[in-house]
């Protein structure tokens, strides 16, 4: 079921254009402001060529899931938020449901107990 | 009515405890054992109930003046009171199956309309502060999280998050998280079932991301941020202090990464299946048992 570990544990797989383009948009997400494609190539890390980012985020823009600004002869690209609001607002009533709801809603990480963060919080500290 | 009809509530228990115990400790890859098991187990042991609460029927105006135009010396095969019990049951758990498929529905379809008011594409970022992500099912799947959570996480933490959810949607998590579920409604004897299955999937999408990442350490550093910036969220902490166990939340995750990798060992998964058939097994013996009692109804 779904761990096929087929390759070796030290060489991650590598990544096809649909999962590059969802890495590069979660970067912009992520990031402060508009981020020109090195540093965009920064921000998503690993190894990527820079070309494969400047291709990625020309994708992104053609497609409209990102916007540009020109700076100069570079561009610099940002996550549009298109219908922020109105997603925001869905997903905080879908996170406030009862719960029935809640117990069928698959979370990433769910919350911890005080002592559990305290481990956790240890944890990082040795692994920075 | 023979013992068997009640055997399938018996080995429901047993599952229910051997769950507890090897869920630590298994393969997450055999959650899809668990899976068949207590579906056979739910199966058998809602089959159970409709046959002790068949035998109510046995009082009706009806059976009875069958049975005294042909001559048959009825009696009752279990005491009138287990009757009822099971019919109560059986309904009390139809109600409760509804109740977990209308949440699973509205659920997917309030985190598909999310997706789409975050437009096209693989990726759908919600701008919220609390950190979220989930795998929302469909033709294609989607991801969906909060930029919360992407801003906590440097890009191969990300990247750990986006192969995490993938691997949900590539191995179809929710039909095994669902099958539990219903299991679970139909007989609440197998809930630390559904909760072992519920713990395993996330385990198996965490070995998934630490394959393609190339790092498990990795992995559970992206899960360990994710949790703790999450540490504020009341309404999560509402529902899961309802788990029937801890130690199967995100720490357990962490041990579990940072430990060796699992491995697969063929004996559990062997007897969880075997106690499953011997569940189907007890129902058709029950049902057997059951046909006996009636024969007589059918025109010869």
């Amino acid at each position: 079921m779904g761990t096929r570990v087929s390759r070796s544990s030290r060489t991650p797989a590598r990544r096809a254009a649909g999962e590059l383009e969802a890495e590069v948009l979660a970067a912009l997400w992520a990031a402060d402001g508009p981020l020109t494609a090195a540093r965009a190539r920064e921000a998503v890390g690993g190894e990527l060529a820079y070309n494969t980012v400047q291709t990625i985020l020309v994708r992104l823009y053609e497609k409209g899931l990102i916007g540009r600004v020109a700076d100069g002869r570079r561009h610099e690209y940002f996550a549009v938020k298109g219908a922020e609001e109105l997603a925001a607002e869905q997903m905080q009533a879908l996170l406030s449901r009862g719960r029935d709801r809640q117990a069928v809603l698959q979370r990433f990480a769910t919350s911890l107990s005080v002592e559990d963060a305290r481990l956790l919080q240890a944890m990082l500290r040795r692994r920075p | 009515m023979t013992i068997s009809v009640y055997v399938p509530a018996a080995l429901s228990l047993l599952l229910a405890a051997i769950s507890r115990i090897v869920v630590g400790r298994i393969a997450p890859t055999r959650a899809v054992v668990f899976v068949v098991a207590a579906m056979l187990c739910a199966a058998a042991s809602t089959w159970g109930l409709v046959l002790l609460s068949a035998t109510l029927l046995g009082d009706t105006s009806l059976v009875a003046e069958e049975a005294s135009e042909r001559g048959v010396q009825l009696q009752d095969p279990v005491p009138q009171l287990i009757g009822v019990t099971a019919a109560v049951l059986l309904v009390s758990g139809v109600f409760r199956v509804v109740r977990v498929l209308r949440a699973r529905r509205a659920t997917t379809q309030e985190l598909r309309a999310v997706c789409s008011s975050c437009g096209t594409g693989e990726l759908a970022v919600v701008a919220l502060a609390a950190p979220h992500a989930f795998a929302v099912p469909g033709r294609p799947g989607r991801i969906l999280v909060t930029r919360g959570l992407l801003s906590v996480l440097d890009g191969d933490e990300r990247r750990v998050v986006l192969a995490h959810e993938r691997a949900h949607l590539q191995s179809r998590h929710h039909w095994l998280r669902a099958a539990t579920e219903v299991s679970a409604a139909l007989n609440p004897v197998l809930i630390p079932v559904r909760e072992a299955v519920a713990f395993l999937v996330e385990r198996s999408a965490d070995e998934h991301a630490a394959a393609v990442t190339g790092s498990r350490k990795l992995v559970a550093q992206a899960l360990a941020k994710v949790a703790l910036a999450g540490g504020a969220d009341g309404d999560a902490r509402a529902w899961s202090a309802a788990l029937p166990f801890a130690g199967c939340g995100v720490s357990a995750r962490v041990a579990a990464l940072h430990s060796d990798p699992p491995r697969p060992e063929p004996l559990v998964p062997s007897s969880v299946l075997a106690l499953g058939v011997a569940t189907a097994i007890a129902a058709v013996q029950a049902t057997i048992a059951f046909y006996q009692l009636v024969y007589w109804l059918w025109p010869t």
